[in-house]
Parts: structure tokens; sequence; C-alpha cells
């Protein structure tokens, strides 16, 4: 059965055909919100969020576009509406941080190689400071490596995704890119 | 090889994109080089965030989640009840409302009293027993 199909059936009343569609495309909505969030209980709420907001809308869907098209440009509106939300309360969880009432953030990425708890700090402040280098970048640069790079999506698919033509998603890759590149080599050259 | 180049060609030569003699430049300099190797490690560690972060999957039991919060929706579903809710229901009201203000006005104009008999004809005026006889003529006066 094709997407149209099942929103055809949806819209006609089957709700539970929706999990179809949940099941079909879920873990790419998770991980474009991984892409923006950097972790994973945000990732899931913001999924369930952008789903939900996805079935009310489902009667605007006029089908020009692929449904994870449509679904993509919500995950990413939704994602960029949290981190800017997070972003006002950043100045709070600094205050928090220098008071030392916030928790440390859990990091998973422990690779079996580093046994030394030097290292695995260094690796870890490492492990942060290029989340903040991703994050720092401008939303249409961040979104464009994000489908890039954790969705591994063409630049014609980001295009349609965006909005944009193929040349401007080529620009705005090679600028997050050149970027990215500045913020890494000044951390590096710091350390 | 310089710095400066080496660092520009170090997105190409991590994706394996640089044509032969090239690689070997930038691999002689990255050996040499302290600063370049280090930021070449991390942009690779970079790499490794993104991959880890990928390789992630999300809650097994989203899905239930999902359907559950649409459940928990005030009014969710498209049935043609919703249709009628949503389209009808205010249309409904509207007309409703109208129908009321018009026989308002309706029922307002019916209880004024009739001031103007001398618009009323000759013919019906004959007819109009109080018009002709006055009620004065059964008193005593």
């Amino acid at each position: 059965m094709t997407d149209s199909e099942i929103i055809k059936l949806i819209l006609k009343g089957d709700k539970e055909k929706f999990r179809m569609l949940v099941e079909q495309y879920q873990q790419m909505v998770f991980r474009t919100c991984m892409g923006f969030l950097h972790n994973k209980d945000d990732a899931d709420d913001l999924t369930q969020e952008v789903f939900i907001q996805a079935y009310q809308s489902l009667s605007r869907f006029k089908g020009e576009a692929a449904f994870s098209t449509w679904l993509y440009r919500i995950a990413v509106n939704a994602s960029l509406n949290k981190v800017r939300k997070s972003s006002k309360n950043l100045i709070l969880q600094r205050i928090d941080a220098i008071f030392g009432t916030e928790k440390t953030k859990e990091l998973p990425f422990l690779p079996s190689d580093m046994k030394n708890p030097e290292s695995i700090l260094i690796r870890q402040e490492h492990v942060e400071w290029i989340r903040r280098a991703l994050e720092s970048l401008p939303e249409n640069q961040r979104t464009a490596i994000v489908l890039s790079k954790y969705d591994d999506l063409s630049q014609k698919e980001i295009a349609e995704i965006m909005n944009t033509t193929e040349g401007a998603v080529e620009a705005l890759l090679q600028r997050a890119k050149k970027n990215l590149r500045e913020k890494l080599s000044a951390h590096g050259k710091n350390k | 090889m310089n710095c400066q180049l080496c660092q520009k060609e170090l997105d190409a030569y991590r994706e394996g994109k640089l044509p032969g003699d090239m690689m070997t430049q930038v691999e002689s300099h990255l050996r040499a080089c302290e600063t370049c190797s280090g930021i070449y490690r991390l942009q690779v560690l970079a790499d490794k965030v993104i991959d880890q972060e990928i390789e992630i999957e999300s809650d097994p039991f989203l899905a239930t989640r999902i359907m559950a919060g649409i459940d928990n929706l005030k009014g969710s579903g498209y049935e043609p009840a919703n249709v009628f809710i949503r389209v009808l229901k205010p249309v409904l009201g509207t007309a409703l409302m109208v129908a009321a203000i018009f026989f308002g006005i309706m029922l307002g104009n019916l209880s004024q009293p009739v001031t103007d008999r001398e618009r009323i004809p000759v013919e019906l005026a004959l007819i109009d027993d109080a018009a002709i006889e006055s009620v004065n003529i059964f008193s005593n006066d």
C-alpha cells in the first residue's frame, strides 16, 4: 500500500492506519531530531510531537511532494523551534552550571579503547565541543548539514525539503563545512 | 605543503577524494605537523560523533506512544462527524442566529400599535365598526 493510499484511508476515518506511517518513518524523523538536539530522550519526545502534528495537519497534505519530504519539513521546523526555545533557557542553564546545580550530561560515547580516565574526560570534552560547534552554525547551514550527514540525503532532496535550489544547498553545505573546519581548527590550536 | 593548504584539503582527504600525489603530501604533512594532525583527529572525532548519533535507535515503544497521543487528542480522527463539527456546526449556528434576528424584528413590528388610520381605504373603513360607531352613544350623556 502506498503512502497516499494510507493517507486516504486515514482521512476517511481509519485512524489506526497512521501506525503504518509511524513505523515506516519514525527512525527517519528521530535521526533528524537527533541531529538538532543530540539527546536521545529529547529526540524521542520531539519525534512524538512531529507525528502528532503531522496527523493533525494530514488533511492539508496536498500530495504535491512526497510524504517523506513533507514529514522532513515538519521535523526540521519542530527541531528548529525546540532549539530556539532551548537557547533562550541557555543563560539559566549556565547559571545552574556555575553554581553546580546542573547534572553532568551523560555521554554515551565511551570507546572501548579508552581505558585512561583522563583520556575519557578529554574525549568527552571534545565531543561536547563538537556538538556546540554544530549548534553554533546558522539555522539554514545547520539544517543542510543535518539532512546531509544524519539523513544521508542528496542535494536535490535537501533542496526540495528546504524549498530552495540545489546550487543554494551546495553553497550552504560548503559554508557549513568551512565554518565547522574553522571552529575545529581554532579549538585544535587551543588544545 | 603548508598548514593552510593541508587544512583546506582535510575534508577531501578524509573522504578519500584527493588525487594520489595530493593524498601523499597531506599524509606526510600530517605526520610532521602536530597542529594539523590535532585538527585532523578532531575532525575524525566529529565524524564519529555524528556516526554514533546516527546509530542510536529510537524508543521501541514510540509508535505506541504516538498512537496513544493521537487517541488522547480532543476530536481526533477524520470521521464525517468531525467534518460536521468543524464545518457545518458554525455555518448552522450563524444561520440560526440570522433567523433569530429576523424573526425578532418581525415580532417587534407586529406588536406596534396601528396609528395610521387615514391610510385605511374607505371600503375597509366601513367594515371597521369601531371607526363608525362611537362608544359614547351607549353612555347616558
